[in-house]
């Protein structure tokens, strides 16, 4: 993490959020109870019963005097309590549950390793690490205690549904305390009626005449019994009226006189009193009051930059002293209470109209100045300086951001309120990575050419130009064109000697991003080597929210050039991780989506188990191209294996409507082509035109990869070329570095010219060479269309023993898929119907009235019934005998 | 559609400012405030604006058109 100055954001925390930002400590603090605090034991006592119910909820208006209650008893507890006040904003659940595990991380609550603690733990709010934590918590001896102030500041619904979910699974290991203004939407009638919930409502908050008078006399004010009674009645025990009118009767020359007046009024409480209490306060103390309402924290620095005046430090200090408005946060920071701060905001608006932009703007500046991006940023967009807002994205070379990460969504909702009118070489480049990001090509690329020329060449605009490289390498990629991503990643090596080096390194996601565009470009050019070279690199990253999805496309990319490689074993595991990370993450599409899963149907196409390609083709399709421009190298691979799937289903015909990609590109690719030429070609050969089948084959010029060459080979020996097709396959088989699926398909090829040469020894002598390798991975495909006269040569006594067991699916061999030799139970088929809706096992057991154990008993017969060791696997083999 | 919400207590000029999209008037003792509603969010909009504000919402209701 880079050094961030202490009087940025408030004081931070070691470890980093998902967005790479410390956490803030103050939304960690108990907050501190002011002087003129009055504790009540009716209430103290009533919370105490939060330790003996699960949920316990504080429910009360603004200024009812909730948080101080919860955090002076929890001061009082003698345990920790993991404490978190929660922010309006645009964080989303990934955000609230990293802060949720660190509060309960500082508080000293055990958890796993890999979850909390570490940015790399928390991705996406996957529902693994809700259920994991939800575990951790059950097995405590000690349940810990969890409290969740200003609850109703958390917009995203989906929020309250996992709280649920974790408090209902953590059984006693979890006491949730939540502080809110209004009802969560929790099931709290549920709770109400196992009398699992303890609840303070604004009622029992309000003040007693008793309280009032203790309160009263803090502030120095000594009132007789009735006159309480009529403030209290007044002002209906809320705790804010009471405080503003102790405040203002404090201040004014005869204080039992003043509270007779308001008492008699009719003003509203809040309003009234604190347009009185400020209204006393000198001019400068009143402008400061205002015009830090448009801020959530502030220090002192913070302040003046609004007020223009040096002055904030002495007055923060001062107001803090009289308890007047302003809470201490520690450490010089402070926020207004949040009542007194919404009724400021309303005065300032009323007192100097137009103002508050101006001080978003401000703080938008000083806060950038000060490294504080998030923060300014939404300064930046609540004064709608757009140019201001997108400069501050582009110079802290941020504009991944847009494209990848936690942040995506939230940044992308921030800029919508960009209008047209907005001009400026940043703006353009905002513009530009919105419309890329939803492939919107034509849009993308005009914003960038607008952002390109408005950059002169200079170390202030280096962020900017790096920027627009890197929206380049994406409209390389879009584009197919392999030199335009070259050039820019070159450009971009040369950018990054420009650019300060904190920057770089807070920003992984800048380089990952242009890795993988590129990896993807050489790709699509069939330069595989070079590919390889660039995707490695992102693949070897660290986890990291950030990197997560370029890492999931390198992953698929990687895999793709092994099944060109003719490695299905190895493209198998790669595909897997990259569809692993895709599944759990959710998250915004990425162009090369689904890639994994095509990987996994092209290899499942191969080992003859069509139905799970089927499904798999439909998985991927899911993540397919949506409106826009699709991803040459996705779509390209997703015509390729549907076209090889109408051919082992034996409909040549779709096979070549399939096998051409809908796809404009700047060069063409080898191995679409060779693959669409392949298509043609078998449509040609199935209708008895060999010849014109061998001029199509002739077209090809570069077969793109040892598997394609192999095939073509075998479409060329097909054709009647055998002499060529033999040489072919003699070289692919001597090259060494290719792995079985070239091999088994070159020495397939040489089998059958050696067949039809009459030299059945030889052709026999290959087989089996073939047989053997294949069998190692189930690479069945070839052998099934290898023609009758190879299947004749398979049928005879040596080679049919080699073949048994595991390439015609009659019987079970070693390396076959087990038959379903028990049937499934009837709750077994309830538990697989629940896996196939990517329920959690925790979920199921909730879902079906069950414990967790039994679920994972259920999951292991299963398991062993369907002859498989993991659940994806477990739905796949299920859908492909018709279970679900 | 059209809204009326009635809040205890005699709002301030300034405070009534807070809800430019509607007209008020006081009368004994209660600030009535009301005007067009665009839909849904608009009026939970409104009914949280008066909760941030410390205001209590006596009484809200749909006016006939």
């Amino acid at each position: 993490m880079a050094a961030r100055d202490d009087s940025t954001r408030g004081p931070a925390v070691g470890y980093a959020d998902p967005l790479g930002e410390p956490f803030l400590r103050t939304r960690f603090a108990v907050p501190a109870r002011p002087a003129t605090f009055v504790r009540r034991p009716r209430l103290t006592a009533h919370l105490d019963q939060a330790l003996d119910t699960p949920l316990t909820m504080v429910n009360g208006a603004a200024g009812a005097g909730k948080t101080l209650l919860v955090a002076d008893w929890a001061a009082g507890l003698g345990q920790p309590v993991a404490w978190l006040t929660n922010e309006a904003g645009d964080q989303g659940p990934g955000m609230f549950w990293a802060y949720v595990l660190h509060a309960l991380h500082t508080a000293g609550t055990p958890l796993p390793a890999g979850i909390g603690g570490s940015p790399e733990g928390i991705r996406m709010v996957d529902h693994r690490l809700l259920a994991r934590l939800a575990d951790e918590l059950n097995g405590r001896d000690r349940p810990a205690i969890l409290v969740l102030d200003e609850f109703d500041r958390l917009a995203a619904p989906e929020t309250a549904e996992q709280l649920e979910f974790v408090l209902h699974h953590a059984g006693r290991g979890l006491r949730l305390i939540l502080v809110t203004r209004t009802e969560p939407l929790l099931p709290l009638h549920r709770y109400r009626a196992a009398a699992a919930m303890t609840e303070i409502r604004n009622q029992e908050l309000a003040f007693t005449p008793e309280e009032a008078a203790d309160l009263l006399a803090r502030h120095g004010l000594r009132l007789p019994a009735h006159a309480a009674r009529a403030l209290v009645e007044r002002t209906g025990g809320w705790a804010a009226g009471l405080r503003l009118s102790a405040l203002a009767a404090q201040q004014s020359t005869d204080p039992e006189t003043y509270l007779k007046e308001f008492e008699a009024g009719h003003s509203t409480i809040a309003d009234f009193l604190l347009a009185e209490v400020v209204g006393r306060q000198p001019p400068e103390t009143q402008d400061l009051l205002l015009r830090v309402s448009v801020l959530d924290r502030f220090g002192p620095e913070l302040a003046e930059a609004l007020t223009g005046r040096p002055d904030a430090g002495p007055l923060l200090a001062g107001l803090c002293r009289q308890n007047a408005f302003v809470e201490d946060l520690g450490h010089s920071w402070y926020r207004l209470h949040p009542l007194f701060g919404e009724i400021l905001g309303v005065h300032l608006r009323a007192r100097s109209p137009g103002l508050e932009p101006e001080l978003h703007r401000r703080a938008a500046r000083w806060l950038r100045a000060h490294g504080a991006v998030p923060d300014a940023l939404a300064h930046g967009a609540a004064a709608a300086d757009w140019e201001c807002t997108a400069g501050i994205l582009v110079d802290d070379l941020a504009i991944g951001r847009l494209l990848t990460g936690l942040r995506a969504d939230d940044l992308t909702r921030l800029f919508s309120g960009m209008g047209p009118e907005a001009t400026g070489a940043a703006v353009d480049l905002v513009r530009a990575a919105r419309a890329l990001s939803e492939h919107d090509l034509d849009h993308g690329l005009a914003h960038l050419g607008r952002a390109e020329e408005s950059l002169p060449p200079g170390a202030t605009t280096a962020a900017g130009r790096l920027s627009c490289v890197l929206l380049e390498s994406l409209a390389a990629r879009l584009t197919g064109s392999p030199d335009r991503a070259e050039q820019a990643v070159s450009e971009a090596a040369r950018l990054r000697r420009e650019v300060p080096a904190h920057l770089l390194a807070r920003h992984p996601e800048l380089t990952a991003l242009l890795q993988t565009h590129l990896g993807s470009a050489r790709v699509w050019a069939g330069h595989f080597d070079e590919a390889r070279a660039a995707l490695t690199e992102v693949a070897d990253l660290p986890g990291d929210a950030v990197t997560e999805l370029p890492r999931e496309d390198c992953l698929g990319h990687l895999a793709l050039i092994d099944y060109f490689d003719g490695r299905p074993d190895r493209a198998e595991s790669r595909a897997l991780a990259a569809t692993d990370a895709t599944r759990h993450c959710g998250g915004r599409p990425f162009p090369g989506a689904g890639l994994g899963q095509l990987v996994l149907a092209a290899v499942a196409v191969d080992r003859d188990e069509l139905g799970r390609a089927r499904a798999l083709l439909a998985e991927a399709a899911e993540y397919g191209p949506g409106p826009g421009v699709p991803d040459p190298v996705t779509e390209a691979y997703r015509a390729l294996v549907t076209g090889r799937l109408h051919l082992a289903l034996g409909d040549p015909a779709a096979a070549a409507h399939a096998a051409d990609p809908a796809v404009r590109t700047q060069v063409t690719s080898p191995w679409a082509e060779a693959n669409a030429a392949l298509a043609a070609a078998a449509v040609l050969l199935a209708e008895g035109r060999p010849g014109r089948a061998a001029e199509v084959l002739d077209g090809i010029e570069r077969p793109g990869g040892p598997v394609c060459a192999a095939e073509v080979a075998w479409a060329r020996l097909a054709a009647g070329h055998r002499e060529e097709a033999v040489e072919t396959a003699g070289r692919l088989c001597t090259e060494g570095r290719t792995g079985l699926g070239v091999t088994v398909r070159a020495t397939l090829v040489r089998a059958r010219a050696a067949a039809e040469a009459g030299d059945a020894g030889t052709a026999r002598k290959l087989l089996a060479r073939a047989l053997l390798e294949a069998r190692r991975d189930r690479l069945r495909r070839p052998f099934l269309d290898a023609g009758p006269g190879i299947r004749r040569l398979l049928d005879t006594p040596p080679l049919h023993g080699l073949a048994a067991g595991w390439l015609y699916g009659d019987g079970p061999g070693a390396d076959s898929p087990p038959l379903l030799v028990e049937e499934l139970s009837g709750r077994e088929r309830e538990v697989l119907g629940r896996l196939a809706q990517m329920m959690s096992t925790q979920e199921i057991a909730a879902d079906l009235y069950v414990s967790v154990n039994t679920v994972k008993t259920h999951l292991k017969s299963i398991y062993r019934k369907l002859g498989v060791g993991r659940r994806g696997d477990a739905v796949r083999r299920a859908r492909e005998r018709g279970l679900l | 559609m059209r809204y009326e919400i009635r809040v205890e207590g005699t709002m301030s000029e300034t405070l009534t400012r807070a809800f430019p999209e509607m007209e008020h008037v006081t009368m004994s003792g209660e600030t009535v405030l009301f005007g067009p509603v665009v839909d849904e969010a608009h009026l939970y909009g409104l009914l949280n604006r008066c909760l941030s504000l410390g205001l209590r919402v006596v009484e809200m209701r749909r006016l006939p058109e």
